[in-house]
């Protein structure tokens, strides 16, 4: 387990466009066919971002070449699909956001319900592969409520859009901050029996890592969300949303840990199998779907 | 005080494995986070089950957090005002 303090292996980003591009693009998804929005979007944004967005683009050329061992065209022809893919997840995201619903198939919906119903809180873990923000409108859990931790996005339309959607749900956005409450908001939240949500695959707020294989090589994984869960001695699952068509998702619900259940290990042993247990987990469904791996940055970097 | 205060700097060490330290190396006024001793945010898990496990004390208020765990004497202070066991 390592202090990972360089900051180009943590997260500093922020979603795009001016607030008044935001509230539009609610408005006209609300109205227009969203295939009209992907042509739109397919034909005037992602190129531009193709091209603008260097070290996005450099970051998943490496990541097919590298993690796939792809040509460079094929790789280059990925590249294309996973900025075609990225568009239309962002899009999908503000059509919820405009009363728009999709089609979810479920993978795992008994463990969760198992989870969400009972006594005990829990961890759930995720990634920036697919489109995790949509898990909150299938997984229901009407006994608990729901803590997200995020980044604070710049965009006070798309806060302003979350909290909309996310309060009926029973969703609160955690953010971090430098007094570290969040930490300690998040110990209440598993110890009083309700969900953090938490990522499970960038790090802000704190630079602590676990290094574990994922795609052939060494990476760094946040401690926090393992800790978390082993300190509570909560139960930790890891949930994935997949984009499978323009209007159907598939959720992949993973126990982390059962395997671990009972064995005596150091609390720091234990962290470091949840991490590598998760990584594994990712690993398997970004193979599946290798347009939908979003992080823009090289993931690996020590 | 003093008593508590060195059994904390021990429960300390322990939780988080600060196996190059002894609590003699530990100043009970220099800051746990950040520069002092140097922990990590996530450590502060560690330390909040030190007081529900050992002290029977249950953070309620978030924003209390930072006060409570600026350093070893805080610590002692808030576990000799609250604690149940």
């Amino acid at each position: 387990m390592t202090d990972t303090s360089n900051t180009k292996t943590q997260w500093q980003g922020t979603t795009d466009g001016l607030p008044w591009m935001h509230r539009a693009l609610v408005a006209v998804l609300g109205k227009v066919p969203i295939g009209v929005i992907y042509v739109f979007a397919a034909v005037f944004v992602v190129p531009f971002y193709l091209i603008g967005n260097r070290r996005g683009y450099l970051s998943q050329y490496h990541f097919f070449r590298e993690a796939f061992g792809y040509g460079p065209f094929k790789a280059f022809r990925y590249v294309c699909l996973n900025h075609l893919r990225f568009a239309q997840v962002i899009i999908d995201r503000f059509a919820v956001y405009g009363g728009r619903r999709f089609r979810f198939a479920v993978e795992g919906l008994e463990a969760y319900n198992e989870l969400a119903e009972g006594e005990s809180g829990f961890v759930q873990v995720f990634s920036h592969a697919g489109n995790y923000e949509l898990a909150g409108y299938e997984l229901r859990q009407p006994r608990k409520r729901l803590y997200a931790l995020l980044f604070r996005d710049g965009s006070q339309t798309i806060m302003e859009n979350r909290e909309n959607v996310f309060s009926p749900n029973g969703v609160q956005m955690v953010f971090v901050q430098p007094d570290m409450s969040h930490i300690f908001l998040l110990n209440n939240v598993v110890r009083d029996g309700d969900i953090a949500s938490i990522p499970g695959d960038r790090m802000f707020g704190s630079t602590k890592s676990v290094e574990c294989q994922f795609m052939g090589r060494q990476a760094q994984f946040p401690m926090g969300p393992f800790q978390l869960a082993v300190v509570r001695e909560a139960p930790i699952v890891a949930i994935f949303v997949m984009k499978e068509s323009w209007t159907q998702y598939r959720i992949f619900v993973r126990r982390l840990g059962l395997s671990l259940q009972g064995q005596p290990a150091a609390k720091r042993q234990h962290t470091a199998l949840l991490a590598q247990e998760f990584a594994t987990c990712l690993e398997t469904i970004v193979r599946r779907y290798p347009e939908q791996w979003f992080n823009y940055f090289d993931f690996w970097q020590k | 005080m003093n008593e508590l205060i060195e059994t904390l700097k021990q429960q300390v060490i322990e939780a988080l494995n600060l196996e190059d330290l002894t609590p003699a190396d530990i100043d009970a006024d220099a800051p746990l986070f950040g520069e002092g001793l140097g922990l990590d945010s996530i450590d502060a898990l560690e330390l909040i089950m030190i007081l529900e496990k050992d002290y029977g004390i249950k953070l309620q208020s978030p924003a209390q957090g930072k006060e409570i765990f600026k350093s070893i004497r805080t610590m002692a202070e808030f576990i000799q005002a609250n604690r149940t066991r």
